[in-house]
């Protein structure tokens, strides 16, 4: 599944800044590294209005005054955040381009040529896109953040992969062609609805990478009991010991006092009664021991496992209604002086949305078993080279 | 993996009350990309580019793909927690160097303690001054106070776990720590293991470049000190990779996988670096008849004197060195046996010998070093050349006489204080000449602007031979390199050479090849030079003499096949460590 975070470089910081600063109305005239801002009075920021220099070389002069552009200054972080809060839902048309369709894969990998390609649209769809920040936190792993986009149509309230890439394609950061957005016109009860199921869509997604993570914990909750266990063997081992001695030392007592005479022996008695008190406390400091080892540690193995455990959190940031269109497309094939039309389900934005099957052996085309030949009907690579 | 109890995973789901209440307000229309622009980007890594990379001068310091690879992919992509273990001589220095200049940039590095052996916290003090421009405080500087008066530290692992500092370094949250030769820690029951165990740090990088020493249990616990858990407990990282008999391992894959969230790996075949050509010439001398006579007296003595006493080993072994390095070294152990000890057996034999080195007026060796310098003196750069021999004495008799024929002297050796190596090692590379050193140069310091070494004597111990030519044959050296072995005939030195060094192709294994071969005779606690010792007493004639260090020589090819054995076995647990597949 791709990630939709973007990799935060510096050309992309000043394009996007550029292109907020703007929205506000703002004019930004360049100088070198040095842009010369005028914000201004505008209710949809808190950037104060009036002018400001922005700095974007990270080597600049110290002397030179102004705000510093680049992924981390407190700047671009300032008007990421304002932009984020500002519009989180809305909506995104996807027109298809009747002569510029998609051509799937099996074909496109496949020796045969195509001639034309064109798209008939049949009906407008909706569906929705969300923006899922997902984290995942244990004591022993890093923190793990990522950004996920999940399309679901909204009449069949099935996923649709395909709308989430082409999604993250057109709402990327680029100078020419941004798309248009507009307001959207789902309920609120909609989405509310559409939002349930993109979220279980989502974790059903990343499935594996929380089972990775849950792996890594688990075992390192098992480490540390493993090494809380060996301790308290250590422990035992050592009380035994004591024990073992104080034992000694009480029978010494014991003889000493029958053999000596009555100051001795008062000594003696009150010596071994410390003793045998010390005993006492070392044989009860063992039992408990003993019980605790035998049954386990549960306690101190709830409590390890307990702050191993994994925290996930789901947040949805932003929620877009993208409008497209299904029809079909017709593929007009040629090869060698023969020529086909395919005609197959598609939708703007989602490609393809029927599979063909190899004539010959059924089984369905794709990328890595395309298609080889149209003589005498759809065959499969595998097909036409075992028959060579 | 293995058997273990699953911890709880509890999932929460924040509401979305805000977001879809925005859903009926009114906005302009370019604003909801914008909002999803920004989202993507706030949740993007913030810059994964090395920043400091444009401030480093490339006259101090030429970066090499891999090394820039390597410390892009420790601070970002294992978030500061790395085992650097790229095989000897690829430069993990540098790697550490740029990591902490990253981190100087970014302002993350407030505290940083850089444990190394004692030889080497000065070089690598020297090393991030020069290449980096960082500025550090070693624990052998005099200004050194203690672990909690400077920020940026350098010390000696043995120092920092000594009784004295322990509880200052231990009392201190480190932001950085870095340990270099991290399998010296590799023992989990050793002071320096519960040292590391304890220190409180935010990020740290271990160097390596033998994970694995012995077996995976030392991988296991350097790694375990890194990411405590990675790898579960002992007995079920024993269960579900290695088989019982410790030769061959299961589950790689996730071995590998594992691994890979911790441990970089470069190997000298994947790396774009140029290792210049090492040329070897061999040179052996008819020892004067005097000298013969010596050798063989000595000889004598020592097979004699061994039979007697074999609580005598060591010193023993000494004179039997010395006898080929020079007269003058073998006399000064000799008259501190004679007047040190009073109840010396033979005494009267080794009187007889201090006779026959007084006799001797020609040291052929020194002899023959004149002419090998003055043969190069104008093909290399400055006429500098590195003359190594393991002896004190030695090494002052061919300076006095270099210094006597008119050329340019430097001392190197062990007695020198830290500044002032740094120093020699100045004036040598400035003022040119000849540098005569001991072997306490072989740890660390890098000459790479010399290319010509000579080994007057050479010592019984393979890897010192090779720890001498490192110190010139490595990165950065521009040029071809050529060794000058110098042998008297019929001796010890001739029988190293012939018979063992060049069957084992010695002088053309690389550090890391031979260090494997080495580490595998020093684990079994049989000492190379013992074994070289033993062959040469023992041997009842010249012939069974020859036949036993030949068939020494066999025995170091099996151990040869063992190391292979074992670098096939450290190749399969690192396996995918290579460049280029460490994006997937």
């Amino acid at each position: 599944m791709t990630e939709a975070a973007l990799a935060v470089t510096q050309s992309l910081v000043e394009e996007f800044t550029e292109c907020y600063l703007k929205s506000l109305g703002g004019t930004i005239e360049k100088r070198g590294d040095t842009w010369e801002v005028a914000i201004p009075d505008n209710e949809d920021t808190e950037l104060p209005a009036g002018s400001l220099s922005l700095l974007c070389d990270a080597d600049r002069d110290e002397d030179a005054t102004g705000e510093s552009l680049h992924p981390e200054s407190e700047f671009f972080q300032r008007i990421l955040r304002e932009a984020t809060e500002r519009r989180p839902t809305g909506n995104l048309s996807i027109e298809a381009d009747r002569d510029d369709v998609e051509i799937p894969q099996w074909i496109k990998e496949g020796d045969v040529e195509v001639i034309e390609a064109q798209f008939t649209p049949y009906y407008d769809r909706t569906a929705i896109v969300v923006l899922f920040e997902v984290s995942i936190e244990t004591v022993s792993e890093y923190q793990q953040e990522f950004l996920r986009a999940i399309a679901i149509d909204h009449r069949s309230e099935q996923r649709l992969p395909a709308l989430e890439e082409t999604f993250l394609q057109m709402m990327s950061i680029t100078t020419n062609d941004s798309p248009t957005t507009t307001q959207s016109s789902l309920s609120e009860t909609d989405a509310r609805s559409l939002l349930n199921t993109a979220q279980d869509q989502l974790m059903n997604s990343i499935q594996n990478e929380i089972e990775e993570v849950h792996n890594e914990a688990s075992r390192a909750a098992d480490a540390e009991v493993e090494e809380y266990r060996q301790l308290q063997q250590q422990r035992i081992q050592e009380l035994e010991e004591e024990r073992s001695k104080l034992s000694l030392k009480i029978d010494e007592l014991s003889e000493a006092i029958n053999g000596s005479d009555q100051n001795d022996r008062v000594e003696a008695l009150k010596k071994r009664k410390e003793a045998k008190g010390e005993y006492e406390e070392v044989d009860s400091e063992l039992g408990v021991l003993h019980e605790q080892r035998d049954q386990g540690f549960p306690q101190k193995q709830e409590e390890i496992r307990k702050r191993h455990a994994l925290d996930i959190r789901v947040t949805p940031l932003t929620v877009t209604q993208v409008e497209y269109e299904r029809g079909e497309i017709d593929i007009e094939l040629v090869e060698q002086g023969v020529s086909r039309t395919v005609t197959l389900g598609y939708g703007s934005g989602i490609g393809t949305t029927d599979t063909v099957q190899c004539s010959s052996c059924d089984s369905v085309l794709s990328v890595e078993n395309p298609l080889n030949t149209i003589k005498d009907s759809l065959r499969c690579r595998a097909c036409s080279t075992s028959n060579d | 993996m293995g058997s273990y109890d699953l911890v709880d995973v509890e999932v929460t789901h924040e509401s979305a009350d805000d977001l879809l209440d925005s859903l009926s307000e009114d906005g302009a229309e370019e604003d909801h990309l914008q909002s999803i622009q920004a989202v993507r980007l706030q949740a993007g890594q913030p810059d994964s580019e090395l920043r400091s990379l444009k401030e480093l001068d490339e006259n101090s310091v030429k970066l090499l793909e891999h090394q820039v690879d390597a410390a892009y992919r420790a601070l970002f992509e294992m978030d500061g927690k790395a085992l650097l273990a790229d095989e000897v001589g690829l430069g993990k220095t540098i790697e550490v160097g740029m990591i902490l200049k990253e981190m100087h940039f970014r302002e993350t590095d407030e505290s940083v303690l850089i444990l190394t052996p004692a030889q080497l916290a000065k070089q690598w003090q020297a090393e991030l001054r020069e290449k980096f421009g960082l500025e550090f405080v070693c624990n052998y500087d005099d200004e050194f106070e203690d672990f909690d008066a400077h920020d940026y530290i350098i010390a000696s692992i043995d120092t920092a776990k000594s009784e004295r500092h322990r509880q200052t370094v231990l009392d201190r949250d480190w932001d950085v720590l870095v340990l270099d030769e991290a399998h010296y820690v590799k023992n989990e029951e050793t002071d320096r293991y519960d040292l590391i165990d304890r220190l409180s740090y935010n990020y740290a990088f271990f160097l390596t470049a033998t994970p694995i020493q012995n077996e995976l249990t030392d991988l296991y616990n350097v790694v375990s000190l890194l990411r405590p858990g990675l790898f579960g407990t002992r007995d079920v990282f024993h269960q579900y990779f290695v088989n019982s008999n410790q030769e061959t391992l299961v589950n790689r894959d996730e071995l590998q996988d594992r691994l890979n969230k911790v441990m970089i790996r470069n190997r000298r075949e994947d790396t774009d670096i140029d290792f210049t050509d090492r040329t070897i010439d061999t040179r052996t001398f008819n020892p004067t008849p005097k000298e013969r006579e010596l050798y063989q007296a000595v000889s004598d003595y020592v097979k004699g004197a061994y039979s007697q006493d074999q609580g005598q080993k060591l010193v023993l072994m000494l004179l039997q060195k010395e006898v080929v390095s020079s007269p003058v070294a073998l006399k000064e152990t000799i008259e501190k046996r004679l007047y040190e000890q009073s109840e010396l057996t033979h005494a009267d034999e080794l009187e007889s010998i201090l006779d026959l080195i007084e006799e001797i007026d020609t040291v052929t060796k020194q002899e023959r070093l004149l002419d090998i310098v003055e043969e190069v003196r104008d093909t290399v750069e400055m006429g500098r050349v590195i003359v190594f021999t393991q002896f004190r004495a030695t090494q002052r008799q061919v300076l006095d006489r270099l210094a006597s024929e008119g050329y340019t002297v430097h001392a190197f050796h062990g007695g020198h204080s830290s500044s002032e190596k740094e120093q020699i090692v100045e004036d040598f590379e400035e003022e040119g000449g000849i540098l005569v050193s001991t072997d306490a140069m072989s740890e660390g310091r890098n000459l790479q602007f010399c290319n010509l070494l000579v080994n007057l004597d050479l010592p019984w111990n393979p890897m010192r031979v090779e720890q001498r030519i490192g110190r010139v044959h490595r990165i950065g050296q521009k040029r071809d390199v050529f060794v000058f072995n110098m042998a008297l005939k019929d001796t010890v030195e001739e029988y190293v050479l012939e018979r063992l060094y060049h069957k084992i192709d010695l002088f053309q294994q690389s550090v890391g090849e031979l260090s494997s071969i080495l580490s595998r005779l020093e684990e079994s606690g049989t000492s190379f030079e013992d074994q070289i010792f033993d062959r040469l007493v023992n041997a009842g004639s010249e012939v069974d003499l020859e036949n036993d260090f030949d068939a020494m020589a066999v025995d170091l090819q099996e151990q040869r096949e063992l190391a292979d054995k074992l670098e096939e076995f450290n190749n399969g647990v690192f396996e995918g460590f290579d460049l280029g597949e460490s994006d997937d």
